[in-house]
C-alpha cells in the first residue's frame, strides 16, 4: 500500500488510552494469572479450538477468496489470477506466490498504520512459506499468484486464520493444490498449554513470570491429506520437549478442522453446479 | 462408474494408481495413489485399456499459455525485427487477464524467412492466431504464425472497415477497395465460429 | 543461493554422501565449516564483531543512543536489528533483490531476542518511563557463501558481548527535563549479559537426514530447512520454516533433537571463543589483524 498524506493520520506520537485506564492491563493480566491458570476465560477447556465459521466466495470481483472466523478474529482473503512477475528477466521453472498480510487499522488495540509494519511483512513470509508447498507452483511457470489477507478484527491466532483462509481461498480461486491447508495456534505458559489463544492469552505467554519459565507461542500449517507440516512458527522461551509436545496437540487440531475445511469447499462447488443446472 | 456426480476437493484421494487408473487432468499421483489438486467433479474417462482419471473444476481454472497452446492475440506494437501482443483467449478460454507476447521475424512464416518484412505482415490492432513457442529464458511468451492456419484473422483498414482477405498476403477495404499486405491466416470452418 | 546450478547426477552425488555421513567437503552431518572471529574492530562503534563462517563474512556493529522508553513499557529499553544485504556480497542482491532476506533475518533475530530470559531490556533501562538505552545492532553481509542465519546469530552474540553501554553518572531531574551526565572516563562501560543470548542454527533436509551449515550447493539438494534459535540451556527461543517444502510432524520433532543439540554446542564453542578473544584483547597491545585478513 503506499503511503498517502491525504488520508487522516493519527498523531505522530499517541499512546494507548489502555495505559491510563485505572485497572492497568499490565496489571490486570498479572493479577488474572492465577485465574487463567486454573479455567479460561471463556470457559473453553485448555486443549479446545475456538468455534470455526468458514466460507468460501466472499469477494465477488475475486477469482477466489474466503471468509474465516475464530470467534472474535475475523479474517478475509481474496485470491487473484496468475499475472506475469514484475521487473523480472530471468525464467523462473515455479511460480510464485505474492503474499500480502495486513491488518486493518482498527483491528487491534492500537491503530495499525496502513502501510505494512515489520510484524507484518515477517507474518506476510510466514503465510507464503505455509501456502507454497501446497501449491502446484509447477502449473504455471514465470507468473504469481496475488494472496491479499486482511485481519479483521484480531483476538489471537490471526496468523493461523489467515493460513486457513488463504488456502481455502486458494482452492476456491482453482489454483491447482496438492493439498488443503489448516493451521492452528497455541500458547505456552508455566507448564500450562493454551490452546488457540485469545489475545489476552497472548500477550500472557510472551512474557515469563518466573525465572525459566517455559512461555511463548507456536503456530502450526499442516496439510491434512498427507500429514506434512507446511510452516512452523514459534517465538518466547520454551524446551524441546516441551515444543514437540505442543506440535502434537497442535497437529492434532489442524487435523480436526480439515473436514471443515473440505466440507465448507464441497459446499461451494455443490452450489455453483446447482447454479449452472439452472 | 453411475451417473451421479462425484465432488472432490484439493488433496482427497481418488482411487489407486495403477495399469488401468492413469492421473489426468486435474489429478497428481502420489506413493500410488491419484489425488485431486483442484475442487470440482471427478470424470473418469474410458480409454481402450485404461480409465484416465480427471477432474473438473466447477468454474473456470486459472490457465496460462503453454507451448503448443494456439491463442488470440493482439498486436501493440510492430517493429523491424519483432512485434508485440497482448494474448487474449487460449483456444477457446477467454482470459481474465491479458498476458504480453512477442512474436520474431522468424516466426512469421514457414518460407522465405529472411524475406519477412514485419510491417508488411502486421499492422497494430490486428487480431491474430498463433501458436506458443516452448519457453526460452525470455520472459514474455514467444509466439509463432509459421502454418498456414495462422496469421492476420481480423484486422481494419485505415478508414476503420473490417477488411476481407484477397489472397494469403492481401486484404482488401471493402469501402475504398485499398488492399494492404498482411500474413493473412487461412481460417478453418470449424475454427471460423470460435474466433 | 542463487546461481548454483547442478545436474541430477551431482545432487544424487551430493545426497548420497549425506546419507553415508561424509559430505562433500569431509564433514559429518553435524560438522560447521571452519569459523574465524574477530572483536572491537570497529572503532566508532560501541560494540562490534566479524565472524567468517567459509565463505560467508558478516560485520556487526552495535550502537547506543539514548531514548524515550515506549509507554507501554516503561521500564524497558529498546534493541533494534537492521541487515544490510548489499550487492558487494553477491550482484543477487543488487537494487531491491536482498530486502526480502534482509527482513526474513532482522525479523528472526528481533523474535529470538524477544524473551525477557535471553535479553532482558530492564537492564537498559536509565530513568523508569523517562530515559532508556537504546541499541542499533547493524548486520552487513559483505559475502554470502550460504548459511547466512548462524553467521548472522554468531556475530550478533559476538558484538553484543564486546558492546560497552557507557555508565550514566549523576541524573539532576529539573522540572521535567532530565539531565544525564555520562562518565567522563571513556573506559567507565558495563557490559550486557550474553550468557542467555541465543545462537541460530539453520538445518537442512538432504534426503532422510537433517545437516547443519550447507554449502550452496547441498543448499540446491536440500527439500526443507528449519532455523533454531538455541539458547545456552537448550532452550528453543524461536523456530521457523524457511524454505519451500513440508515434513511430517515426526521428522520435525527429530530436527528439534539435533537442532538443540547442535545448538548447545555452537553456543559453547562462541563463548570459549569469545573469552580466547577478551584476553587478547586485554593483553597490552593486543595482535591486530588486518580490518579484512
Amino acid at each position: 500500500m503506499p503511503s498517502d498524506n491525504r488520508r487522516i493520520q493519527g498523531p505522530e506520537v499517541s499512546s494507548p488510552y489502555c495505559l491510563f485506564q485505572s485497572g492497568n492491563k499490565n496489571v490486570d493480566v498479572h493479577s488474572g494469572r492465577s485465574e487463567v491458570l486454573s479455567s479460561r476465560k471463556d470457559s473453553r477447556k485448555f486443549m479446545e479450538h475456538r468455534k470455526i465459521y468458514l466460507k468460501t466466495g466472499v469477494v465477488s470481483q475475486a477469482k477466489g477468496s474466503a471468509y474465516v472466523e475464530f470467534d472474535n478474529t475475523k479474517v478475509i482473503c481474496s485470491v487473484f489470477d496468475p499475472r506475469e512477475i514484475p521487473n523480472r528477466i530471468e525464467y523462473s521453472q515455479h511460480g510464485e506466490l505474492f503474499c500480502v498480510f495486513k491488518f486493518a487499522p482498527f483491528s487491534c488495540l492500537t491503530r495499525r498504520a496502513h502501510q505494512q509494519d515489520a510484524q507484518e511483512k515477517e507474518l506476510s513470509l510466514c503465510l507464503k512459506r505455509a501456502l507454497e508447498p501446497a501449491v502446484c507452483r509447477h502449473e504455471f511457470p514465470n507468473f504469481q499468484v496475488d494472496i491479499y489477507v486482511m485481519v479483521l478484527e484480531n483476538d489471537g491466532g490471526s496468523l493461523a486464520a489467515a493460513i486457513t483462509c488463504a488456502g481455502l481461498a486458494l482452492a476456491d480461486a482453482h489454483v491447482p493444490m496438492y493439498d488443503l491447508v489448516t493451521a492452528a495456534s497455541l500458547g505456552v505458559t508455566g507448564d500450562k498449554l493454551l490452546m488457540d489463544p485469545v489475545e489476552e492469552e497472548e500477550s500472557l505467554c510472551q512474557n515469563p513470570n518466573k525465572e525459566n519459565q517455559n512461555h511463548g507461542l507456536i503456530t502450526v500449517a499442516l496439510m491434512g491429506a498427507h500429514t506434512q507440516v507446511t510452516q512452523m512458527w514459534q517465538t518466547g522461551s520454551m524446551t524441546a520437549a516441551c515444543v514437540s509436545d505442543a506440535l502434537t496437540h497442535l497437529v492434532q487440531i489442524c487435523e480436526e478442522t480439515y473436514p471443515i475445511a473440505q466440507r465448507c469447499l464441497v459446499k461451494s462447488v455443490v452450489d455453483t453446479i446447482s447454479k449452472k443446472a439452472q | 462408474m453411475n451417473n451421479e456426480t462425484l465432488v472432490c476437493v484439493p488433496g482427497q484421494r481418488l482411487s489407486i494408481a495403477d495399469k488401468s487408473h492413469l492421473s489426468g487432468r486435474g489429478t497428481y499421483e502420489r506413493l500410488g495413489y491419484i489425488y485431486a489438486t483442484l475442487a470440482g467433479v471427478v470424470k473418469v474417462v474410458k480409454q481402450d485399456k485404461a480409465s484416465l482419471i480427471e477432474v473438473r473444476s466447477s468454474n473456470e481454472q486459472s490457465i496460462v499459455p503453454a507451448p503448443g497452446d494456439i491463442v488470440t492475440a493482439k498486436i501493440t506494437l510492430v517493429k523491424q525485427r519483432f512485434c508485440k501482443c497482448i494474448i487474449k483467449c487460449i483456444g477457446d478460454t477467454v482470459l481474465s487477464r491479458p498476458y504480453r507476447g512477442m512474436l520474431r521475424k522468424e516466426d512469421v512464416r514457414a518460407t522465405e524467412k529472411d524475406k519477412v518484412e514485419m510491417i508488411k505482415c502486421f499492422r497494430p490492432g490486428d487480431i491474430i492466431l498463433a501458436r506458443v513457442l516452448p519457453m526460452t529464458e525470455v520472459h514474455s511468451y514467444q509466439l509463432s504464425t509459421a502454418e498456414d492456419e495462422l496469421g492476420v484473422v481480423l484486422a481494419d483498414s485505415e478508414e476503420g472497415m473490417s477488411m476481407v482477405p484477397v489472397s494469403w498476403t492481401e486484404m482488401q477495404c471493402p469501402k475504398t477497395h485499398i488492399k494492404e499486405l498482411r500474413k493473412v491466416a487461412k481460417v478453418l470452418p470449424e475454427r471460423l465460429s470460435t474466433v | 543461493m542463487a546461481g548454483v546450478l547442478l545436474s541430477e547426477a551431482e545432487k544424487t552425488f551430493i545426497l548420497h554422501g549425506v546419507q553415508s555421513d561424509l559430505r562433500n567437503d569431509g564433514r559429518s552431518r553435524q560438522d560447521y565449516r571452519p569459523i574465524e572471529l574477530e572483536l572491537d574492530i570497529v572503532t566508532h562503534a560501541n560494540g562490534s564483531a566479524r565472524v567468517r563462517l567459509a565463505n560467508t563474512d558478516v560485520l556487526v556493529g552495535v550502537k547506543t543512543e539514548i531514548d524515550v522508553p515506549k509507554p507501554e513499557k516503561p521500564e524497558e529499553g529498546k534493541v533494534e536489528f537492521f541487515v544490510d544485504c548489499s550487492a558487494n556480497a553477491t550482484p543477487v542482491f543488487e537494487g531491491k533483490g536482498g530486502e526480502e532476506l534482509a527482513t526474513e533475518i532482522s525479523n528472526f533475530l528481533a523474535s529470538s531476542f524477544a524473551s525477557s530470559m535471553s535479553f532482558d531490556l530492564k537492564t537498559l533501562c536509565i530513568i523508569k518511563g523517562v530515559q532508556c538505552w537504546k541499541l542499533y545492532v547493524d548486520i552487513l553481509i559483505l559475502e554470502c557463501g550460504g548459511n547466512l542465519f548462524d553467521a548472522v546469530s554468531l556475530a550478533v552474540k559476538a558484538a553484543l558481548h564486546n558492546t560497552m553501554v557507557p555508565r550514566v553518572e549523576t541524573v539532576a531531574m529539573d522540572g521535567g527535563n532530565v539531565d544525564l551526565q555520562l562518565s567522563g572516563d571513556p573506559y567507565d562501560c558495563w557490559r550486557l549479559d550474553t550468557k542467555n543470548m541465543p545462537c541460530l542454527v539453520t538445518l537442512s533436509k538432504i534426503g532422510e537426514h537433517f545437516i547443519v551449515d550447507s554449502t550452496a550447493e547441498e543448499e540446491e539438494c536440500s527439500m526443507a530447512s528449519l532455523v533454531f534459535s538455541v539458547t545456552d540451556g537448550g532452550r528453543l527461543n524461536s523456530l521457523c520454516k524457511t524454505s519451500v517444502g513440508s515434513l511430517h510432524p515426526h521428522t520435525l520433532a527429530e530436527a528439534l533433537k539435533v537442532g538443540v543439540d547442535v545448538g548447545v554446542r555452537l553456543n559453547k564453542a562462541l563463548d570459549q571463543a569469545l573469552a580466547r578473544e577478551d584476553r587478547r584483547l586485554e593483553a597490552d597491545k593486543p595482535e591486530r589483524f588486518g580490518f579484512l585478513k
